[in-house]
């Protein structure tokens, strides 16, 4: 218990620090949000609206630590504001619509890279120098070293246009619309394919790679010899005494990509029109849209701090050393 | 915990992240979903990508800094519409129009028998309150006074002085109801989800996060012209995805920016597919800081001109697409202002190494070692190009202009860092020189006032949002004051005759193309297009002309 009370107490000063940080690091970008607005209408503004605009957006002209404290009130209140380049939409509407499309991209291509690299990883480390070992960590490195969006772009060409086999664009069919029929979640299920699949081919190699070198150093300890000198069946070797002892980087590992995965995929979103909040966050570091920015940044932040805590507390439970600790 | 059941509890937990990550997606998507799609019906929408928007917000409010699209195109119309491709003005919500004798008022008359799509009738009261909202929420329209409602049918605005570019500034704003928008407790803040109108399409229909349908407005005042079911609007973040789709034949409008569009897309069905890109776009110029030696010199401005290889700008630059531009600084957008003995004598837009050196020599920035120039202060002539890192066109254009400027010994660095960063240092001064857009109304009045006039000009260190490079000019002050109280076009035409030559004279900056109006369609299912031999309107989603396309087009029989 203390052990995870201390936890807690590392992880609000993490939290302060990284609010702050959300609120120091935009303010310091050249440029103000109206003037970015009225650059990117070239022209299309007249000069004389910016005042009008800048009132009408709530742009703070408050001394910064006035504002500053103001926001510490709103983020520790919940109330994210208005989002200035989605006007007048708030906040919370502008993440809320989107993140849950980025939850299951990310989430769907992160638990499937993250079960598939691990156990080809544990196979790869059991049977050192098998058909698994020698083929899959170069065959998967080269494909993962492809630039995200040369792959993306290819698989999109290659079995969206040329083989026709799945949609090319969007989450689902925009002639159906939502609802819990079988029809929608299979007709969801096939717009997530290409885009689930190219994460995972990028990032299954790293999981693979890092899991067979943990086990193969676990491989090598006593234990592992004496549970085969008992004669246990091999299966339960590799999966009880050594893939166990072997997660712990893994789970870390997961843990970590489980918090960014809220930050959405930019690039996914670019090249196969997904909805999410990778792109939303692009266009708000342009346009300086500040709460905004500092919403999805919050998300973000929370999301890797709480899945962090999760992976701490789960240590505890796999790993005996933490708790005697 | 043994091995099994720490991966079932895994599953439970990937399956429970899927149904909670359905289930926000599906709520959130679900909200203002009306009524069903059918199938069958979705052939009769013509159906138009939007890159730069991720995805959609239902919120149609025109104030709104980033509009949805169509809501200023099919919901609300302006009362004229100037289309820059043949220069001519169809009365649109107004059939006619006067300004008064002094210049200080116009009064326009509305059409009659035009509805707004809840079925009220179109009237007067609802101008004059637009405007009043227009300036209360978002400002402009200094010179405006007053607007008065005359009866169901007129409308008279009153200036403020004698003000003429105001036929346009006013006619082509548009309008809203006020039985609707007077009832609304803060109407800037509106998401006005389901907006009345009187375009062609103004029901929103099957709204979902990366789409939305418009249907026919059931009381429009041309039901004649109405004769597609439709239009529908797709998300994408970013050209590729459009251009895919474009490509792929999935839309039949491409408004957006294609690269080497002969192959990627015109090549794939010659027969239906078209591009038209009309130099109706602003003149992008080359801006020099006239507020900084040695550009506040006339004849370095003229002889840096001189040295730009404008047919390799446009070549490499703008693959092709763009028209040089000439010494009235005029783009295609203002054809009919031209004009054609200043035109027709050009000196200082046109390539010549020679003249710029001889120019250059006689300024007195002689070169020195090496071929190299020196300013008159010793130092080497020497300054930056800025450029948004993200253009990578302009980024190019730079790019050839500094090797133009290479041959006649002045050294010229593009300096690309985010578009952001560079805007910040022109609207404050803090520049050498950048590749900028310029005004592009119907008439030419801003264009020379935001390159020339003195009221424009902003100390360095003052932000300002037009005429970045600081540059005035007594005598053009005097012609464009001139132009503003002239309400007679014919006349106002004699005055921007002078004002090229004033420009022509003292080159407040250096006019390098016109901005081509980028669109494209695909004719398999609509007909009707504004092409070149029928430029009725440009290609654009987003100008006031598209609501002329969007009657214009018909189902293919």
């Amino acid at each position: 218990m203390r052990f995870i009370l201390r936890r807690l107490g590392f992880y609000l000063i993490a939290f302060w620090v990284s609010i702050t940080l959300n609120f120091l690091l935009p303010r310091f970008m050249p440029g103000d949000p109206v003037s970015r607005m009225f650059a990117r209408n070239q022209d299309r503004m007249q000069p004389e609206q910016i005042e009008q605009l800048r009132k009408l957006l709530g742009v703070d002209d408050r001394p910064l630590w006035e504002q500053y404290f103001g926001y510490l009130h709103n983020m520790l209140t919940g109330q994210m504001g208005v989002s200035m380049s989605r006007f007048p939409a708030p906040v919370t509407e502008v993440i809320g619509s989107q993140v849950g499309w980025t939850l299951l991209l990310g989430g769907t291509a992160l638990v499937i890279a993250a079960v598939v690299g691990n156990l080809l990883g544990i196979l790869a480390a059991w049977r050192r120098g098998g058909a698994v070992d020698s083929a899959l960590p170069p065959l998967l490195i080269f494909i993962g070293s492809f630039p995200y969006f040369w792959l993306a772009m290819g698989a999109l060409y290659l079995f969206g246009v040329t083989l026709g086999w799945f949609p090319i664009r969007h989450a689902f069919s925009d002639t159906i619309g939502p609802s819990f029929s079988w029809e929608f979640v299979s007709d969801v299920g096939m717009h997530l394919v290409l885009p689930a699949l190219t994460i995972v081919l990028v990032s299954i190699g790293g999981w693979m790679l890092g899991m067979r070198n943990t086990m193969i150093a676990t491989n090598a300890e006593d234990y592992i010899t004496m549970a085969e000198a008992k004669g246990l069946r091999p299966g339960r070797i590799m999966f009880r005494y050594a893939a166990r002892n072997a997660m712990l980087p893994s789970v870390t590992a997961f843990g970590m990509s489980l918090g960014f995965v809220v930050g959405g995929a930019l690039l996914t979103e670019v090249v196969f029109a997904y909805p999410g909040v990778g792109y939303q966050l692009l266009a708000a570091v342009q346009g300086l849209d500040y709460p905004l920015m500092q919403g999805l940044f919050l998300t973000i932040t929370a999301a890797v701090l709480l899945a962090n805590f999760l992976v701490d507390i789960l240590y505890v439970r796999l790993d005996p050393r933490v708790r005697s600790n | 915990m043994t091995q099994q059941r720490f991966f079932r509890a895994a599953r439970i937990t990937a399956a429970g992240l899927a149904v909670g990550a359905l289930l926000l997606t599906g709520c959130s998507a679900n909200q203002g979903t009306t009524g069903a799609t059918g199938a069958s019906a979705e052939s009769a929408f013509l159906t138009i990508p939007r890159e730069d928007m991720g995805t959609f917000v239902q919120n149609f409010n025109p104030f709104a800094p980033t509009v949805n699209p169509m809501v200023q195109q099919s919901i609300y119309e302006s009362l004229l519409i100037f289309n820059p491709a043949k220069g001519d003005t169809t009365p649109w919500l107004a059939t006619e129009w006067q300004a008064a004798a002094d210049g200080k008022s116009i009064t326009f008359t509305l059409r009659d028998g035009v509805k707004w799509s809840d079925g009220k009738p179109f009237v007067a009261e609802d101008v004059a309150y637009t405007f009043e909202l227009q300036k209360k929420i978002k400002g402009g329209f200094e010179y405006l006074e007053t607007v008065t409602a005359e009866g169901t049918n007129k409308v008279t605005f009153s200036f403020s002085k004698p003000w003429s570019p105001a036929l346009y500034d006013l006619g082509q704003l548009t309008i809203l109801p006020k039985h609707i928008w007077s009832a609304l407790a803060d109407p800037g803040k509106d998401a006005n989800a389901q907006p009345v109108g009187t375009g062609p399409y103004t029901e929103v229909d099957s709204f979902q996060a990366q789409s939305f349908v418009l249907k026919k407005n059931p009381n429009y005042w041309q039901p004649e012209k109405q004769k597609i079911a439709g239009i529908k609007m797709l998300a994408f973040a970013g050209n590729d995805g459009a251009n895919l789709a474009a490509a792929n034949g999935d839309v039949d409008w491409a408004p957006q920016y294609i690269p080497n569009i002969e192959k990627t897309f015109v090549s794939k069905d010659k027969e239906h597919r078209q591009y038209w890109f009309p130099a109706t776009g602003a003149t992008i110029n080359w801006q020099l800081n006239t507020a900084k030696a040695p550009f506040n010199d006339v004849d370095v401005r003229k002889a840096l001109s001189m040295a730009v290889d404008r047919d390799q700008v446009t070549k490499i630059g703008m693959s092709g697409y763009a028209k040089p531009a000439d010494c009235t600084g005029l783009s295609g957008n203002y054809e009919k202002w031209m004009n054609a003995s200043v035109k027709d004598n050009c000196t200082w837009t046109k390539l010549d190494l020679d003249a710029a050196n001889q120019l250059l020599d006689k300024a007195g920035y002689a070169k020195g070692a090496a071929g190299k120039r020196t300013l008159k202060d010793g130092t080497p002539f020497e300054f930056k190009i800025s450029v948004g890192a993200s253009s990578s066109d302009w980024l190019s254009v730079a790019n050839v202009i500094s090797q133009n400027l290479a041959e006649v010994g002045v050294t010229a660095k593009v300096d690309s860092p985010d578009w952001a960063a560079v805007v910040a240092g022109y609207e404050t001064g803090d520049f050498d020189s950048g590749i900028v857009w310029s005004a592009n109304d119907p008439s030419p009045y801003k264009y020379f006032n935001t390159t020339m006039g003195t009221t424009t000009v902003k100390p360095v260190g003052t932000k300002t949002f037009d005429n970045y490079h600081r540059f005035g000019d007594a005598k053009a002050d005097a012609l464009l004051a001139e132009f503003a109280a002239e309400a007679d076009e014919s006349k106002q035409k004699g005055i921007a005759d002078k004002l090229q030559e004033e420009y022509n004279d003292v080159a407040p900056l250096v006019p390098l193309f016109s901005g081509p109006e980028w669109g494209a369609f695909n004719d398999t299912r609509f007909t009707g297009w504004p092409t070149q031999d029928n430029p009725y309107a440009t290609l654009s989603v987003k100008s006031p002309t598209t609501v002329l396309v969007l009657t214009s087009l018909e189902p293919r029989k």
